[in-house]
């Protein structure tokens, strides 16, 4: 679980070019929208885009979105949750 | 119709970004892929907004906004920009993205910039303008047509400010494909020796320059644009002259009252041919003036020489770099004419003068 939130945080900043924030100023239970991170609609687009294409995992639900995105932990909880399927 | 040239932005090959300085040391390229000398975006876009541009949008946001600055308008009456091939980076990566990925999975970012009028549209979400805003995408007059359209909203509009601009980035891929199709010149030639090389092709540029237009007088004006004109792939037949004088004549002008001829010669001996009869009917006469050393070869380069001659008139100064005769400089300089052609197909005239 660690080693897979620590590789989402890479991945976000990377994927969203979070230029000026490094995995370590980002707290996998904070939110990543709204006052967090900051994020807005798009981003959770590539939110989305990312899950698929480096996870497999795809989205059928767009409500769902607003739970598996709450976190980086809730994004690494989803994952290990529907890879195991 | 004119306009003045209230204020300027201009990011470029050469260090022109800052307003406070002219052209006081000239970039020597030795290859034929003039890059922009891009400023730290952090002192001009919030990170929050920075991290999602592409270059070119980084680029034409942040001349547009050293020109509004400059110019001290917050908001425009319109914003009218010209680009040629648009966001191509953000078009290649979109594209890529397709190909990659078996036409899925495509990222959003990448499509939403990939529109020509991402510029444009940008500059009005962060100054949250909802006034007049369209882009020319016309080649190489792209500028001149958003120009034009400036220029006739503020003969119908006389107390607007119209915030017009042109946008252009080389990449990579278009740098290597035009390469391949003998567009550019070979061997490390310095930019500096454009006119010395007598080989096939020229040197490749990109730039983002942005002006403010008014039709009020003001002691902070660089410049008034008199005069404009377009014309399209007029033939073999086309004399350079003939169009100059016509067009001067239009304007109650004659050769001679021309202080700087700024001539877009690119050192590319076809398209360079244009003008010889025109510098010879200059010699002796009215000094010449060049500019496509500075900023390459591009559809918006003519943003660039409309840039130089606002300052040149401003400033009453010629850098020695752009002279094609140093010792030919002229004393007071009022009157500027720009000729440039592109391929010998687009050809347009810019007339520019002091306040």
């Amino acid at each position: 679980m660690q080693e897979l939130t620590e590789k989402l945080k890479k991945e976000i900043i990377e994927v969203l070019n979070l230029e000026d924030v490094s995995p370590e100023d980002i707290d996998a239970d904070a939110s990543l929208f709204g006052e967090g991170l900051g994020l807005d609609s798009i981003d959770a687009l590539e939110l989305i885009v990312l899950l698929e294409k480096n996870y497999g995992i795809k989205i059928e639900d767009p409500k769902e979105g607003r739970k598996i995105f709450a976190s980086v932990r809730t994004m690494a909880e989803y994952i290990l949750e529907h890879q195991k399927k | 119709m004119e306009a003045y040239i209230r204020g300027i932005g201009n990011i470029s090959p050469q260090a022109t970004f800052d307003n406070g300085v002219f052209l006081e040391e000239i970039r020597e390229y030795r290859s034929a892929r003039l890059q922009a000398i891009e400023p730290d975006y952090k002192q001009y876009i919030k990170p929050i907004q920075l991290r999602r541009m592409s270059r070119l949008l980084r680029m034409g946001v942040t001349s547009a906004g050293i020109c509004l600055h400059d110019a001290g308008i917050e908001k425009p009456g319109a914003i009218i920009t010209g680009t040629g091939l648009g966001m191509m980076e953000e078009t290649e990566k979109f594209l890529n993205g397709i190909f990659d990925n078996g036409e899925r999975l495509l990222n959003p970012t990448a499509f939403i910039q990939s529109t020509h009028n991402t510029v444009g549209a940008h500059i009005a979400v962060m100054l949250n303008c909802n006034h007049y805003n369209l882009t020319y995408v016309h080649g190489p007059v792209s500028f001149e047509n958003a120009l034009l359209d400036s220029l006739m909203w503020l003969a119908e509009k006389p107390d607007d400010k119209v915030l017009t601009g042109g946008v252009e980035e080389l990449t990579e891929s278009h740098f290597i494909i035009t390469d391949s199709i003998h567009f550019w010149k070979k061997g490390g030639i310095s930019n500096l020796d454009l006119l010395k090389d007598k080989n096939p092709g020229t040197i490749a540029g990109e730039g983002a320059a942005f002006f403010l237009l008014s039709k009020q007088e003001d002691p902070g004006n660089y410049a008034i644009i008199k005069g404009l004109s377009t014309r399209f792939n007029p033939g073999k037949d086309h004399i350079a002259v003939r169009y100059t004088e016509e067009f001067l004549a239009s304007h109650n002008l004659g050769m001679d009252d021309i202080d700087l001829m700024l001539l877009g010669l690119n050192g590319d001996p076809v398209s360079d041919e244009t003008y010889r009869p025109l510098l010879q009917h200059l010699e002796g006469k009215t000094p010449g003036a060049y500019f496509k050393h500075l900023c390459g070869e591009h559809y918006l380069a003519s943003s660039f020489a409309l840039w130089l001659a606002a300052r040149i008139v401003k400033s009453q100064a010629i850098p020695a770099a752009v002279m094609l005769n140093p010792g030919q400089a002229p004393g007071k300089i009022n009157r500027i004419l720009i000729y440039n052609h592109y391929q010998n197909i687009h050809h347009s005239l810019m007339l520019v003068t002091s306040c």
